[in-house]
């Protein structure tokens, strides 16, 4: 029995003495932070954070007119520097925890951000599943205050666009790890999300147009980078190609010409524009790399399998020969599409963003340990193919269109 | 020795009850002129039945040729040739018949005394199953045991405790189904009581059972007589005591605490899905509120977000610490509990409303507490009710775990944990391991009775850890 106390008191000591959570706060006296800005202000880094102010979620109690977030700021030389100076202007202390998205300017993009964000990664508390955000053309603050959504937090409102990927690929979801990963890995370049301020139409109740006052988000694109400097832009098309090449699409839409040569005759203002779409369900791509005699070859093997989304013109789906033209000429588009991306960040940025150095690496460990520090020269130079099968398995609700008899 | 001369008797015994005024000595003659005392404790006896069964047919007939056993008919008469245990006969409510000239005593026995009568037991109701339980007085105790194992096999031993009570405690169990070991060793101990009394099984089952410094006990109790039936079949020996309608059964295994009698009455299916619901409601009782402490304090990371908003918004304006505040909560709510119980049912509901709308309602608009503390506290509350044979340990384990969670995070609670694992798998009821069929393992055990219940053609075993020799219950319907 006394031994038995013993015992006890004595593994009581120890669980208090050895190690133990012990950094206890409690919810009323940290602000929980959202989104980060990370920003250039003269030679100095200014940090944003966007804090919740958690009392707009009880109804009764109300924070007068105080919004769902507070902004506050922090300036220093360092990003930790800038962590500390908040403190001296914000009453609580801002846990980061819960952060998921990370925006950063443009300018501070552009001095290389490995060497200025290593606190980011050692820091315990940030998530490295947070999204990394390029603020195009703007400060990182100027883009945070923005909110055009339902969401009361303008932090999940970009947040929900970064999301909508999975319905429109024309932008990439990118977290701090995946651009760690890609940063170390040789022959990729990494990319990173693009936040654009666009001016917002604003319409009031009649539908008359009161002119341009408002700003809105739009994630559109994707931002490049050369080891950790950002050097580019591409478009929201290019980066739609980025993601088919890099197996990243789930359903995204493809529009292309309705097959004309059997458009029959029939009046119709869009005599030329004839316009069909299909939406993807699944896409697989698989990419090879090739030397040949005179320099390598970039090949890609995209298979589509989709539903018709629209059918405009004269095409009836429920014949079998003319389905085979529509799938056809849904290949067709996907593969210009994708040729002439892969063509213009060849001759226009020369870095290879799609990986295929990865698979070259894969497949000719010894050549590319030769070749690796001008990998991206050759990939400029390098011929590429494109082979597109499109599979559709659905029609919709309605298979022939309408105006068909 | 009992004297030829009645009045001697008749002091003896007025001496041996000290003048106490519920006891009878009525002496009277018989027409053939026989002296007669008659002893015993008034409200004991069905007076109808004495004036016209054994005073009438005594004073009427017994004339010196007679004997006793050709006046009084019932078969309950026995000699006995002692003063004292003509004593404890008469303590015992018989009444004690002495015929002047005679050494020996007759004893005829004819109780009849005010019994509650049989209702279903508020502790243990059930929606399905016998709606019976045991009341206060061990010979009805017995039938209705008896009722439900008609059996020639099931036998009671009657035992007595306390030096001052006397009460009348009886071992019941099925030969040859019984755990002769369990047997044994129940008898050993029960030899070894001395106590001055025994007011309810409670004190026996301190005086037994194997840990008596554990949370949580190892010998169960019930109300019901299909419960405890049940519980015989599987091996096991009941404990019933005379004066509670509490029956004890020995050896108790954890998992017990699970299992309810309405489990075998309803469909399988239905009756896992209540197994799981109670596991479930077992450890939220015991850890929710510890481990939401510890999470608000240490762990944010691990909340979600928009529900971390909503504890950090309930949580402005709170002016306690988190652990202090559910500490206070789960204290309020164990004296409501209390009171809830402890009063006149007709002020019950009062305190009820009271407790409802102060500690709920009233204290989260003051902002005293917040509503997620009200909601996790209640919760496991709630959720204790479902184990109610484990709600004592429960509510200790809940403290220690809530403290733990607040000093040191889900480290503490993980030790607490341990530590409570480790007192349940140390515990032994009569030899049989009390985490069986968790620990030690048995698949058999675990997925035929315990996590699920199988459909009863299905379970042809009884508990393998509790008996072991006679293990068939049935012949499987498909070796017919």
């Amino acid at each position: 029995m006394k031994r038995k106390l013993i015992c006890l008191a004595l593994s009581f000591v120890l669980i208090f003495s050895l190690t133990a959570c012990w950094n206890a706060r409690e919810l009323n006296t940290v602000g929980i932070s959202l989104a980060m800005g990370l920003d250039i202000e003269g030679d100095k880094i200014l940090v944003t954070f966007e804090i919740v102010n958690p009392s707009y979620t009880q109804k009764n109690h109300g924070g007068g007119d105080v919004g769902p977030v507070k902004y506050v700021q922090g300036i220093g030389n360092t990003i930790f520097e800038a962590f500390r100076d908040v403190s001296l202007k914000f009453d609580r202390r801002i846990l980061i925890s819960h952060n998921k998205l990370i925006i950063l300017g443009e300018d501070f993009a552009r001095r290389g951000l490995i060497n200025q964000t290593d606190q980011l990664f050692r820091n315990r508390e940030l998530r490295e599943t947070a999204y990394m955000l390029i603020a195009k053309g703007a400060k990182a603050y100027e883009v945070m205050g923005i909110n055009n959504g339902l969401e009361d937090l303008p932090g999940n409102y970009i947040l929900n666009l970064i999301r909508n990927k999975r319905d429109n690929p024309k932008t990439v979801d990118v977290r701090i790890m995946n651009y760690l990963r890609d940063y170390y890995l040789e022959g990729i370049h990494t990319v990173a999300g693009v936040v654009e301020m666009i001016d917002r139409t604003q319409i009031d109740e009649t539908g008359k147009d009161m002119g341009t006052k408002d700003k809105e988000l739009t994630v559109i694109g994707a931002a490049i980078f050369k080891d950790d400097i950002l050097v580019a832009y591409i478009s929201g098309n290019d980066t739609k190609a980025l993601n088919y090449i890099k197996n990243n699409v789930k359903k995204g839409l493809i529009t292309f010409p309705t097959p004309k040569d059997i458009v029959r005759n029939r009046k119709s203002n869009l005599e030329d524009k004839h316009l069909s779409s299909v939406l993807t369900i699944k896409v697989k791509t698989k990419n090879d790399v090739e030397i040949k005699d005179e320099g390598i070859n970039l090949k890609s093997k995209v298979k589509i399998r989709g539903t018709i989304g629209e059918v405009i013109g004269d095409i009836d789906v429920y014949n079998e020969e003319e389905f085979k033209l529509l799938e056809e000429a849904c290949s067709n588009t996907v593969k210009e599409a994708i040729k002439h991306t892969v063509e213009k960040v060849q001759r226009e940025i020369g870095l290879d963003i799609f990986g295929f150095g990865l698979i070259f690496q894969r497949k000719y460990p010894d050549e590319f340990k030769k070749i690796k520090d001008n990998w991206d020269e050759i990939f400029s130079h390098a011929d590429y193919q494109i082979e597109v099968e499109t599979n559709l398995i659905r029609t919709g609700l309605i298979d022939t269109p309408i105006n068909v008899d | 020795m009992i004297s030829k001369n009645i009045t001697s008797n008749k002091e003896k015994l007025i001496k041996a009850f000290n003048n106490s005024s519920d006891f009878v000595a009525y002496e009277f003659k018989t027409r053939a002129d026989i002296k007669i005392l008659i002893c015993f404790i008034e409200g004991f006896v069905n007076k109808d039945l004495f004036d016209r069964d054994i005073l009438k047919p005594l004073i009427l007939e017994l004339d010196g040729q007679k004997e006793i056993k050709e006046v009084i008919f019932t078969p309950k008469i026995e000699e006995v040739d002692s003063i004292e245990q003509v004593k404890n006969e008469i303590i015992f409510g018989k009444i004690a018949i002495f015929i002047e000239g005679n050494t020996n005593c007759f004893v005829v026995e004819l109780i009849k005394w005010d019994k509650r009568s049989i209702e279903e037991p508020n502790s243990e109701a059930v929606v399905r199953g016998p709606k019976e339980g045991f009341i206060e007085d061990i010979e009805v105790n017995k039938v209705l045991l008896r009722r439900k194992l008609r059996n020639n096999k099931l036998v009671f031993e009657d035992y007595r405790f306390g030096k001052q009570t006397n009460t009348k405690v009886s071992i019941a169990y099925i030969k040859g189904i019984v755990n002769e070991d369990v047997l044994q060793e129940l008898k050993r101990r029960l030899e070894k009581i001395d106590i001055d009394a025994i007011l309810e099984s409670g004190y026996i089952e301190e005086l037994i059972e194997d840990s008596p410094l554990s949370l949580i006990g190892t010998v169960s109790n019930a109300e019901k007589p299909d419960i405890i039936a049940g519980k015989i079949l599987e091996g096991r020996v009941a404990i019933l005591v005379d004066g509670t309608p509490h029956v004890l059964t020995i050896p108790r295994i954890f998992v017990e605490g699970i299992m309810a009698s309405e489990d075998y009455y309803l469909r399988p299916y239905y009756s896992t899905f209540l197994r799981l619901l109670r596991i479930i409601g077992l450890f939220a009782a015991v850890y929710l509120p510890g481990i939401f402490v510890a999470l608000q304090l240490y762990h944010q990371e691990m909340i979600p977000t928009v529900l971390l908003i909503n504890m950090a918004g309930a949580r402005e304006g709170v002016p306690l610490p988190v652990t202090l505040e559910v500490l206070f909560m789960t204290i309020a709510l164990e004296l409501t509990k209390e009171s809830g119980l402890r009063l006149p049912k007709n002020v019950g509901a009062t305190v009820s409303i009271v407790g409802a709308l102060i500690l709920g309602q009233a204290a989260v608009e003051a902002g005293v507490v917040n509503a997620i503390t009200i909601i996790v506290v209640s919760t496991s509350a709630i959720a204790e009710f479902v184990v109610p044979g484990l709600i004592q340990g429960i509510v200790v384990y809940r403290f220690v775990i809530l403290l733990l969670g607040g000093l040191m995070g889900l480290y503490g609670v993980a030790c607490g944990f341990i530590f409570i694992t480790m007192e349940l798998v140390s515990l032994d009821s009569f030899g049989v391991p009390f985490a069986w069929p968790i620990a030690p393992r048995e698949w058999g055990g675990l997925k035929k009775d315990t996590l699920v219940r199988l459909p009863l053609w299905k379970n042809i075993f009884r508990p393998k850890a509790i008996e072991k020799r006679n293990i068939r219950r049935q012949i499987s319907p498909w070796r017919k």
